[in-house]
């Protein structure tokens, strides 16, 4: 599926700004200036400068939350946007609420308390935002994430993402009946996005720490309706006489 | 229900001999197809005619489409002019073989593929057949696992295949294909 872009130029200002290098310079920022989160529910909150508000927003981590001040801005990372920052790029720190930092394995621990499919979830994340797709929360979709090729000012997301799990812990429990597919598949489809499944299989490792991830495989899989009246055209040329209906 | 039949009628004209050559009626025809062997003849069938009242050439998988002696005759099927004439899908079966006989033993399973798919305009000829344009498969529970999937996926090699699902009535194809996004810049 090619990328719809919005408006003309913007495929350009895509092509000079690669998304890689922008998440990269993210980091190095972020590692430099020793940003801390703070770990709030189901959120970590920063407190950024506007060079780092600059490259959160470019680079599509968290939200801005308005607040009274005026030089520095606060953001709000999701679960797996916070995890990503401190176990993959390793260049956030999130303190916990009794002041104290808190580790990888403490993190996952109390992510994984808040939302049982966080291992399977973030498995996804982490492997989308590894080659470089934007991936936010698909919930006003009905589905877990959307994907897009580079900024969503730039460009429309083509991928309606659900995460499903395979093996012995299959906790998301979607697309198990044909009803949930057409649900699913309508509704990607009056929003103008394939829906993309991402298999998990956590491969028996179980998810004690993020150690177990890298022993997680990933499968991709479009589900699309196929109209058998729009299909009728054989594929290798123009024929004459066939009346669409 | 004899309305209901000869309006049926109208809409498409079916021609059935069974084994004795003797001309079933609609009635009869749909009887027949309830009682099939694993019951599920009646979903093959609306699979089969809503295929094939759009033009496309189906053909049951598995089975080659000319057999010495006994020729099934994929009928023509005209595309100009609109739903609202007759469309006659004349199946001129010879010797014992009937629609009947077309699943006779055909079981909806969600491993065995039900039907090969030619397009309509595809140069189809029963002699040389060709690949179908896809494989179809009549799923009745659930759908398929990946790991299912993924096996009919090797077993078809090239052959795209498509999954088939009934529900009163109505008739919805999907297609699970297995994909990568790329790695972007």
């Amino acid at each position: 599926m090619k990328p719809r872009w919005k408006g003309k130029g913007s495929q350009a200002k895509a092509n000079a700004d690669p998304m890689s290098k922008i998440v990269s310079q993210l980091q190095s920022s972020l590692i430099q200036s020793e940003t801390r989160g703070l770990l709030s529910s189901c959120s970590v909150l920063v407190e950024v400068d506007a060079e780092l508000a600059d490259l959160l927003n470019r680079s599509c981590f968290g939200r801005p939350r308005i607040t009274a001040q005026e030089d520095k801005q606060w953001f709000q990372l999701d679960m797996e946007e916070a995890f990503y920052l401190c176990f993959s790029l390793k260049c956030l720190k999130v303190i916990g609420e009794d002041g104290y930092i808190k580790s990888n394995e403490e993190l996952w621990d109390y992510l994984k308390s808040k939302k049982p499919v966080f291992p399977v979830s973030y498995k996804v994340y982490s492997h989308l935002r590894h080659k470089n797709w934007v991936v936010r929360s698909g919930l006003q979709y009905g589905v877990d994430f959307v994907a897009y090729c580079h900024h969503p000012a730039l460009v429309h997301s083509e991928y309606a993402v659900l995460v499903l799990s395979e093996g012995d812990n299959d906790l998301n429990g979607r697309l198990r009946v044909w009803s949930d597919v057409h649900c699913t598949v309508r509704l990607c489809g009056s929003v103008a996005k394939t829906l993309l499944t991402v298999i998990v299989n956590s491969n028996n490792q179980g998810a004690n720490s993020p150690s177990c991830l890298e022993h997680y495989t990933v499968e991709e899989q479009t589900i699309t309706r196929w109209n058998p009246e729009r299909s009728r055209e054989d594929q290798t040329g123009p024929k004459n006489g066939t009346k669409k209906v | 229900m004899a309305t209901h039949i000869a309006s049926l009628r109208k809409l498409w004209a079916l021609h059935v001999l069974d084994g004795n050559d003797i001309h079933l009626s609609l009635k009869e025809l749909y009887e027949k197809l309830s009682n099939g062997k694993s019951g599920c003849y009646w979903e093959l069938f609306e699979v089969y005619k809503h295929l094939k009242s759009l033009g496309y050439v189906v053909g049951r998988h598995g089975i080659p489409w000319s057999v010495k002696g006994q020729q099934i005759k994929s009928g023509t099927c005209s595309l100009e002019g609109s739903q609202e004439s007759n469309e006659m899908l004349e199946l001129e079966p010879k010797d014992e073989n009937s629609v009947i006989e077309l699943f006779n033993n055909m079981q909806i399973t969600d491993v065995s593929p039900a039907f090969n798919v030619y397009l309509p305009n595809s140069k189809f000829r029963k002699s040389s057949p060709g690949d179908p344009s896809f494989v179809l498969y009549i799923s009745r529970c659930s759908p398929s696992s990946r790991v299912e999937i993924e096996a009919l996926e090797i077993k078809h090699g090239a052959i795209p295949f498509k999954f088939c699902h009934v529900e009163n009535g109505r008739v919805s194809f999907f297609s699970f294909a297995k994909t990568e996004l790329p790695i972007l810049p």
